[in-house]
């Protein structure tokens, strides 16, 4: 694959639920092997834009390319094997079982009659070992914790075995500490090799683990590069209006947003 | 055909797989595969059974030498014209009845949404009741059953304003359209004269009797071509159950996944519905049954279609033998035994979460 070649980007993209469109003339090209983190304050459009990378709605206007190929010609499957999502609200079957709900991961690369292959195995024990879902594999997801849950989800996602993975607000619905642990395993993924993009709330996350921080306001790209570049005090009061100090995170020396309210 | 288990990776099962050259590889489950044979069973038992008793009826021991034609006139009559058309109806309607619910329960993501509940059977009554008793000579009473159904479903896609993509308000919207379907229904069996009234009151309650083997033909046909489809189906079904955007995600066209699933379902349980009336409850309690004996975790088609089938035929039987001398629609049964399942389901749903 050409490495120059953004492996997923948009064109004057033109999103829109009604008369108004929520997008409306977005560029954007996602860096091959980057861990990208879309940020910006509600109803700026970053789910939406995220939906137009994941074909989950239609743009209005405008192109999505993968590999520099619009994505609105190929097959659901062809794209499958290239980008997988983690959606924000996926519903498990009743009384499924992890290791099957990260088997259907697999369908990308199956068929009506083609519908197991050894790839498919050694697929699906890869993604539980890069989770550490392994030994939970027999259990049925509907005993998990709501971590364990977001970590079987993401081994479904591995399990697509795609260059690109979108996550969709991966860390909501989750408390604290098992945000992090998710967080962590998306680092640990992208230290792999994969591209990720991400839709997070969290300013303070989103500099923390993101290479390359896109923030947006108003369905415009406002900002982007790396994250120590781009989280200025002026930028978050402009974008979020939230008057705040930026200080080095004591563990990680990425940007520490302090709101600079009492 | 050898059955094989792909290489086992770290210790843990993988899904047994039946491989036919380079490109077969099919996944069968055990559990399913002796559900679906021990309906078959029933199925055949209680046939042998429907066939054997009463007056009339031909002993299992007789049965070979009536098939070669060499029973007696009677004996042929009652087997060929009067007894398997009528089985033979019961065993594909009840199948069909079943995929249909299967594939509804799938979209809807809801058990209670079934073609009865979601007014597919009612909308099929009230074409009925138009071809028959409103506007008459027209348009044969099966046409008007099917172009009821599909008006009903039509009605449902737009009263729920995201047309199939919402699943819990289709059930709201069908509930509504069956109930004016219903609605209709009456108007139509007050206004208009007794004789043929009473007719078309039989054929509403969904009624097996006298039918003959181009009914069989019919139903068979629709259903040799359909099952197939809804086979096809399944997989793609199984991966919209867990969310439109997951779906997409892993390449399932979902929006033409749904609309193909939702023809299929209307072709059948109108077919189904044309010959024996809208037998309730049967596509709603078949593949639930079905689904919670295989503990599959997506809509078994065979295992729905198997059950319905077993169902069917197991209640008219009971339609013929319950009351002696009295030979009830099987509708009055399946509607007596599926309120109950419904009842139970109903409270089991306000338990866990408002519709």
């Amino acid at each position: 694959m050409n490495a120059q070649v953004s492996p997923l980007a948009v064109e004057d993209l033109v999103m829109a639920y009604d008369e108004a469109p929520v997008i409306d003339g977005l560029d954007l090209a996602v860096e091959r092997g980057s861990f990208t983190v879309i940020v910006g304050p509600n109803g700026c459009g970053k789910s939406t834009l995220l939906r137009a990378l994941a074909r989950t709605m239609r743009p209005r206007a405008g192109r999505v390319l993968l590999d520099g190929a619009p994505i609105a010609g190929m097959r659901g499957k062809e794209v499958a094997r290239r980008v997988a999502l983690l959606p924000q609200s996926p519903i498990a079957p009743e009384a499924i079982t992890v290791g099957d709900l990260v088997a259907r991961g697999r369908y990308p690369h199956q068929g009506l009659l083609r519908q197991w292959s050894p790839d498919d195995a050694r697929a699906v024990a890869a993604a539980l070992e890069a989770t550490e879902t392994v030994e939970l594999r027999e259990r049925l997801v509907s005993s998990l914790s709501g971590g364990q849950r977001q970590r079987v989800w993401l081994a479904m996602a591995l399990a697509q075995e795609t260059e690109v993975l979108l996550l969709d607000e991966p860390t909501t619905f989750l408390d604290i500490a098992h945000q992090y642990e998710v967080l962590s395993l998306c680092s640990r993924l992208h230290a792999e090799g994969r591209t990720l993009v991400a839709v997070l709330h969290d300013l303070n996350q989103a500099a923390r683990y993101a290479t390359h921080l896109v923030v947006m306001r108003d369905g415009q790209v406002v900002a982007q590069g790396r994250p120590a570049e781009v989280i200025t005090a002026e930028l978050v009061e402009s974008v979020f209006g939230l008057p705040a100090r930026i200080v080095p995170d004591p563990v990680t020396a990425t940007p520490l947003v302090v709101p600079a309210v009492s | 055909m050898t059955p094989t288990t792909a290489p086992r990776a770290s210790g843990v099962t993988d899904p047994r797989v039946l491989t036919l050259g380079p490109r077969v590889a099919v996944v069968v489950r055990p559990r399913p595969v002796v559900v679906a044979i021990t309906f078959v069973a029933v199925t055949l038992l209680a046939g042998l059974v429907t066939l054997a008793v009463g007056e009339l009826g031909i002993a299992v021991g007789e049965l070979p030498r009536v098939l070669a034609g060499e029973g007696s006139r009677a004996q042929e009559w009652v087997l060929f014209t009067s007894r398997a058309p009528r089985l033979g109806v019961a065993a594909l309607a009840g199948a069909s009845f079943g995929v249909a619910g299967a594939i509804f329960q799938s979209v809807t993501r809801n058990p209670l949404g079934s073609p009865d509940v979601i007014g597919l059977g009612a909308g099929a009554a009230a074409g009925a009741a138009a071809a028959a008793l409103v506007w008459p000579g027209y348009v044969s009473v099966p046409v008007g059953a099917l172009t009821g159904a599909a008006l009903a479903i039509t009605a449902v896609y737009l009263g729920t304003g995201r047309g199939f993509a919402a699943p819990h308000r289709m059930v709201v919207v069908g509930i509504a359209v069956g109930a004016m379907s219903l609605a209709f229904v009456q108007l139509a069996l007050v206004r208009t004269s007794r004789e043929s009234a009473q007719q078309v009151a039989v054929w509403l309650t969904g009624s097996l009797a006298a039918r003959a083997v181009e009914h069989v033909v019919v139903v068979g046909l629709v259903l040799a071509v359909l099952l197939p489809c809804a086979l096809a189906l399944t997989r793609p079904l199984q991966m919209a159950e867990m969310g439109d955007d997951l779906a997409t995600g892993v390449g399932v066209p979902v929006r033409a996944t749904r609309t193909l699933a939702v023809v299929v379902a209307v072709v059948l349980t109108g077919a189904a519905v044309s010959v024996t009336g809208p037998i309730a409850f049967v596509a709603l309690t078949a593949p639930q049954i079905a689904r919670r004996l295989t503990r599959s975790t997506g809509p078994g088609m065979i295992a729905a279609a198997c059950c319905g089938a077993a169902l069917l035929v197991l209640a008219d039987l009971l339609a013929q033998q319950l009351i002696p001398g009295i030979i009830l629609p099987v509708g009055v049964v399946t509607a007596g035994l599926g309120g109950v399942y419904l009842a139970f389901l109903l409270v089991r749903e306000w338990k866990r979460v408002a519709v």
